[in-house]
């Protein structure tokens, strides 16, 4: 029997806005997320402004995901995870599985939303130290602090002065394995230079960087802002450790620019964590056959104008489930995902009813 | 105060961090500071556009991103070593950011005048000759510099003029420029103004900080026109 619903996995921003999607043409969405909550990185990392605009990401969510309570069209599975798949387009069979019971729903087509997961710093291959010294932090836990308004070091609680961000921590590095660019660091970074300037006026604050990647607008948005109005120092050099020298780190490489080694004390360090995929990416990926590239992301094999489509048909991927991307990818992708799934299963139940 | 920025490097070590500070609030202070200077992408289309650049080891870009990152050390050592290898044409002009590095070195060049910097000193040294004669005439160049000596290159020729030159003078036909020591005539009510407009804008206190002798050869001869006219220092 084939089936009109759409099934999406993943309650972060793509799965919101491709649910939302979905129930506004007409169709029955079914949300499954694994967490007992919808939002997905963004509140899970406990995000406070989003990248370029500032807003704030409770309000952003909030609205995303009123619109879909506020629809019957839209299931809402929470705390579930997808455990089998079967069938093909336009008739899947998905168990989920829910606090140990399971049960198998019908779905017409499926859209992958799920995401990310940010880069472990105990895997880089500088000698930065994340585990080592508290006040050698990653993009995450800066906007926890950013959430609470309340910038210090972790060390011992005092205001830091001078603080600095390490760029593509993760990311366009072969020893690794992410050889791709993460896509956001640098606008976060730059946000969030924005923001500590803000808190702490006087803080000296440092980006180092490789390439900064502020394409389209984030560049007057947000690079050009931190750099003219909140004098955030940046510097074309990457840091190649971190050592403790008293109460203070100090960072070391080399002003590129300007032709000289440097070796700067700081009181924090923030390094900026790439995206790799999820584990749920990677095991959905599994569960439904979907080609995944070199880096475990799904694949969409229709690039560049088809950004959505899978190896399989009726499967579609939305946001960093897909690699590196920033909200505005994530939510246009899901946008394009809704509508090629709503394609799909008309055009499946159409062939059954002919027949 | 604030512990080490760049280190590795620092030049002038024995010149106090707060003295050199000092020097950049003046800078920044200048009100023309923030129309030349917004961010720099340190992209180097300063530097490609600099026909010093291509002679000296000089490079607006080093400039503007000293000042840019707020390094003190650094740029006090621009401003002693650096900021007169800048022939002020201004191609630089051309920045995406619209910087203006040449406008930076302008206020840098002022600052280090009026501390008498050595850098300064040096550099206006050989003007000093030039500076006198506008200063205390108002013209920049007299028909009695054109000396064979001066000249070497220009032949024989200067030798015939020089030698004339009050002949030479009285041939062209406006009787203003009948004159050798100065490039016209200068009217006293012209010059009283020029000297004071000196003195109270603080053009004399910038030539005493770089050349005391001209300062004084020049306070000399100012001293007595004022005076003439009424004006007591």
């Amino acid at each position: 029997m084939p089936s009109d619903s759409i099934l999406i996995v993943g309650g972060g921003p793509a799965g919101l806005e491709a649910a939302r999607g979905i129930a506004e043409i007409g169709y029955k969405a079914i949300l499954v997320e694994k967490r007992d909550r919808l939002g997905g990185t963004p509140d899970e990392a406990s995000y406070a402004a989003l990248t370029p605009h500032f807003k704030n990401t409770d309000d952003v969510l909030g609205a995303m995901i009123g619109a879909i309570t506020s629809n019957p069209l839209v299931e809402i599975r929470t705390g579930s995870t997808v455990k089998e798949c079967s069938g093909a387009a336009g008739d899947f069979a998905v168990t989920l599985s829910k606090d140990g019971k399971e049960e198998v729903v019908s779905t017409g087509a499926i859209i992958l939303a799920t995401g990310f997961d940010h880069f472990d710093p105990g895997r880089e291959t500088q000698m930065y130290g994340y585990y080592e010294h508290d006040d050698v932090i990653t993009l995450v836990d800066a906007e926890k602090m950013l959430k609470q308004h309340r910038f210090v070091r972790p060390s011992n609680g005092a205001v830091p002065k001078r603080i600095c961000f390490i760029q593509c921590v993760g990311s366009r590095d072969r020893q690794i394995g992410n050889e791709y660019c993460s896509k956001v660091c640098c606008g976060i970074a730059s946000k969030q230079a924005i923001e500590i300037r803000q808190i702490v006026p006087d803080a000296n604050v440092f980006i180092f960087y490789i390439d900064m990647r502020m394409y389209g607008y984030w560049e007057n948005q947000l690079y050009w802002p931190a750099q003219e109005q909140y004098k955030v120092n940046y510097v074309k050099g990457i840091v190649t450790e971190v050592l403790k020298k008293g109460d203070k780190l100090v960072v070391r490489g080399e002003d590129t620019t300007m032709g000289r080694p440097m070796e700067i004390p700081m009181d924090l360090v923030i390094l900026s964590v790439g995206m790799e995929p999820s584990t749920g990416t990677k095991a959905l990926a599994k569960l439904l056959g979907v080609r995944q590239n070199k880096y475990g992301f799904i694949e969409a094999i229709g690039e560049p104008m088809d950004t959505v489509s899978t190896s399989v048909e009726g499967v579609f991927v939305a946001g960093a489930a897909a690699g590196p991307k920033d909200l505005e990818d994530s939510t246009s992708m899901a946008g394009a995902a809704a509508m090629k799934a709503i394609a799909t299963v008309r055009r499946k139940s159409a062939i059954t009813a002919k027949v | 105060m604030e512990q080490t920025r760049y280190t590795v490097r620092n030049k002038y070590s024995d010149v106090p961090y707060e003295v050199k500070e000092q020097l950049f609030r003046e800078v920044k202070s200048d009100l023309r500071f923030t129309d030349y200077l917004y961010g720099c992408y340190e992209c180097g289309i300063c530097v490609a556009a600099c026909p010093s650049a291509r002679f000296y080891d000089f490079s607006p870009r080093r400039i503007a991103q000293a000042v840019a990152r707020e390094d003190v050390e650094l740029i006090y050592e621009q401003m002693n070593d650096d900021v007169w290898e800048c022939s002020q044409c201004f191609s630089c002009n051309r920045c995406p950011r619209q910087n203006s590095p040449g406008g930076i070195i302008t206020v840098l060049r002022e600052v280090a005048v009026k501390h008498g910097l050595r850098s300064a000193k040096e550099a206006l040294g050989a003007y000093g000759r030039v500076i006198y004669k506008i200063m205390s005439t108002g013209t920049q160049v007299s028909p009695d510099m054109l000396q064979p000596d001066a000249f070497p290159d220009w032949g024989p020729q200067v030798l015939d003029v020089s030698k004339n030159l009050d002949t030479w003078r009285k041939a062209i036909p406006p009787e203003t420029l009948h004159t050798t020591e100065t490039a016209w005539e200068i009217d006293d009510k012209t010059i009283i103004e020029l000297y004071l407009i000196w003195h109270m804008t603080g053009v004399m206190n910038m030539i005493e900080k770089v050349d005391e002798g001209l300062y004084t050869i020049l306070m000399d001869v100012m001293e007595e026109k004022l005076e003439e006219a009424g004006y007591s220092m």
